[in-house]
């Protein structure tokens, strides 16, 4: 019954760490769009008090781009995981962590930007901050990826 | 069957596919068939058995060879797997 049971504990550790590990090769293009999209929601703070109507709609169009873009990406993946849920092998543990201690960080970053040069530049440096972050982030996912399937066989 | 270990869930292919959908959003039938090489027909009818349970809900969209099969875990069967996978657990280590 033992040998069954850690048997059935390898094919869960393997199983649960599958939608980490196996996934599409991430696109160039990915990272600058990101960076465009934030730099879109920041610049759309330029209407904020001149224009509400063009300030809502943009954003509005913004966020379906975000929806269909999630959509997209999750039938394209196959199993996007979703930080909160599961338990992610511990090399993608540790880079969420770093993801999302270094989030705040960025915002904090664009925010002190835009008091002192304004929506355009604070957009500018969203821009490079997101695209280089994600760009980094990735090239550290697929080398955290590839070390579980090699630790997991 | 030993307390906790749940006989629809203990099957190697219905485990291994329960382990993936504890850890995505969701998963397209397509990424379940590759990652466990199984047939469609048999990758159907663990889907089937894990949806009777009620630890699985399934969506389909589209038509044609567009169409598209999504599973996402439900309640249920977040419980089971937790209650199964800590059973095997206990087994191995005793219980924590």
């Amino acid at each position: 019954m033992e040998s069954d049971a850690g048997e059935q504990l390898r094919i869960i550790e393997r199983a649960e760490a599958a939608p980490y590990v196996s996934y599409p090769k991430t696109a160039w293009w990915y990272p600058p769009v990101v960076g465009a999209w934030v730099a879109g929601m920041i610049g759309t703070f330029t209407w904020w008090r001149e224009n509400s109507a063009l300030f809502f709609a943009s954003l509005a169009i913004l966020l379906a781009l975000e929806l269909g873009f999630l959509n997209w990406m999750q039938r394209r993946h196959g199993a996007m995981p979703f930080p909160g849920r599961g338990r992610p092998p511990r090399e993608i543990g540790r880079l969420w962590k770093g993801y999302f201690l270094t989030l705040p960080v960025i915002v904090l970053v664009v925010a002190a930007v835009w008091w002192l040069g304004g929506v355009p530049v604070a957009a500018g440096t969203g821009f490079v901050l997101v695209t280089a972050g994600i760009w980094y982030y990735e090239r550290r996912y697929a080398i955290a990826a590839a070390k579980v399937r090699e630790r997991l066989g | 069957m030993i307390d906790g270990l749940d006989p629809v869930i203990h099957a190697p292919k219905r485990l291994a596919a329960m382990a993936v959908l504890a850890n995505a959003t969701t998963v397209t039938f397509k990424f379940l068939k590759d990652y466990l090489g199984v047939a469609d027909s048999d990758l159907s009818k663990h889907m089937s058995a894990l949806e009777a349970a009620g630890y699985v809900a399934t969506t389909k969209s589209g038509h044609g060879r567009g169409a598209t099969t999504t599973y996402r875990m439900t309640k249920t069967g977040q419980q089971a797997y937790t209650t199964h996978r800590d059973a095997l657990r206990n087994l191995l280590d005793g219980p924590q």
